[in-house]
């Protein structure tokens, strides 16, 4: 953790903002991954993602989106989870912010890369 | 002349809110990209920084309101299942169940398969990384012009912002042309 001091307010706060975007980017893209592979995944393990992801049937969240509810409502929570989270630890620090930013992109880009459908397919089950 | 239910919460969803978001964004990319202590007056920069405070605030609130929308209005008609009785295979019968409309005919399937998969999921990364801007705008106010490296950050996050919001409106708009859901 860097300590300089400067003349302006601590930076951890806005680290921590950063860093939970990019959390919540690729919780987005993790959400279509899980939904992709469900048939793979329920082979392998039992556990039916598709199923899990339909907030909208499990939880009333979003009548009739589907599994998509689901993708975004675990992004929204580990978006919010996750500033909360960072905020409470980054409160008053300063920290070294280029670090923080560079995580935060990738985690972007990841996000970003996860949602894009020839990306993603690579993940459904051949046929 | 007349607009159905549908419509008009398309047009907010597309056209209200999309004009809304281009505009925040151009301001405030605007000011952030002159938020430089060496260009500015104090009292140049205090003047601009409420400025720069709405701009990213409200490209922040329209992000969430447009996918918000998008996906708990409009979304839940394309993806619409047809009854029993219906051909899925005629376009004829589909005009009322976009997805089904799109996917009927090969000509139309990919704006299904690689515009709307796409769409629906990168819309959502918009309004995390413009809250992040926002948050850092609010945070450090006219404080933001000595902080170089958040504010060059905030320029990327914020143009990223736009580019999901981007690729969703504009395959919105290909999309709602070939298989409406009003």
């Amino acid at each position: 953790m860097n300590a300089v001091q400067t003349d302006t307010k601590p930076n951890g706060p806005v680290a921590a903002a950063f860093l939970a975007s990019g959390i919540g980017s690729l919780f987005i893209g993790i959400g279509v991954v899980l939904n992709e592979a469900s048939n793979t995944i329920k082979d392998a393990i039992g556990i039916d993602f598709n199923a899990f992801l339909q907030f909208d049937k499990s939880f009333g969240f979003g009548a009739g989106v589907g599994p998509l509810s689901g993708k975004v409502g675990l992004a929204i929570i580990a978006f919010v989870v996750s500033w909360i989270v960072l905020h409470l630890w980054l409160r008053g620090k300063e920290v070294n912010f280029g670090k923080y930013f560079i995580v935060a992109l990738v985690l972007v880009a990841l996000g970003f890369a996860l949602t894009f459908p020839p990306i993603f397919r690579v993940f459904a089950p051949a046929g | 002349m007349e607009l159905t239910e549908r419509e008009l919460y398309t047009v907010l969803h597309g056209l209200i809110l999309g004009t809304l978001f281009l505009l925040a964004f151009g301001g405030g990319l605007a000011g952030l990209w002159s938020l430089r202590e060496r260009l500015l007056t104090t009292e140049g920069l205090q003047e601009r920084t409420p400025r720069l405070l709405i701009g990213t605030g409200v490209m922040a609130i329209v992000a969430w309101l447009t996918v918000f929308t998008g996906t708990f209005i409009a979304y839940p008609w394309y993806r619409a299942t047809p009854p029993e009785g219906i051909d899925r295979a005629d376009p004829a019968q589909l005009a009322d169940f976009p997805r089904y409309l799109l996917l009927a005919q090969e000509k139309t399937a990919q704006w299904h398969e690689f515009g709307m998969e796409w769409k629906e999921h990168v819309a959502w990364l918009a309004p995390f990384l413009a809250t992040a801007v926002a948050f850092a705008v609010l945070y450090y106010g006219a404080q933001l012009a000595r902080r170089h490296e958040i504010r060059r950050a905030a320029i990327v996050f914020f143009v990223l912002a736009f580019a999901a919001a981007g690729v969703a409106g504009l395959f919105g708009a290909f999309i709602t042309k070939a298989a409406p859901v009003g």
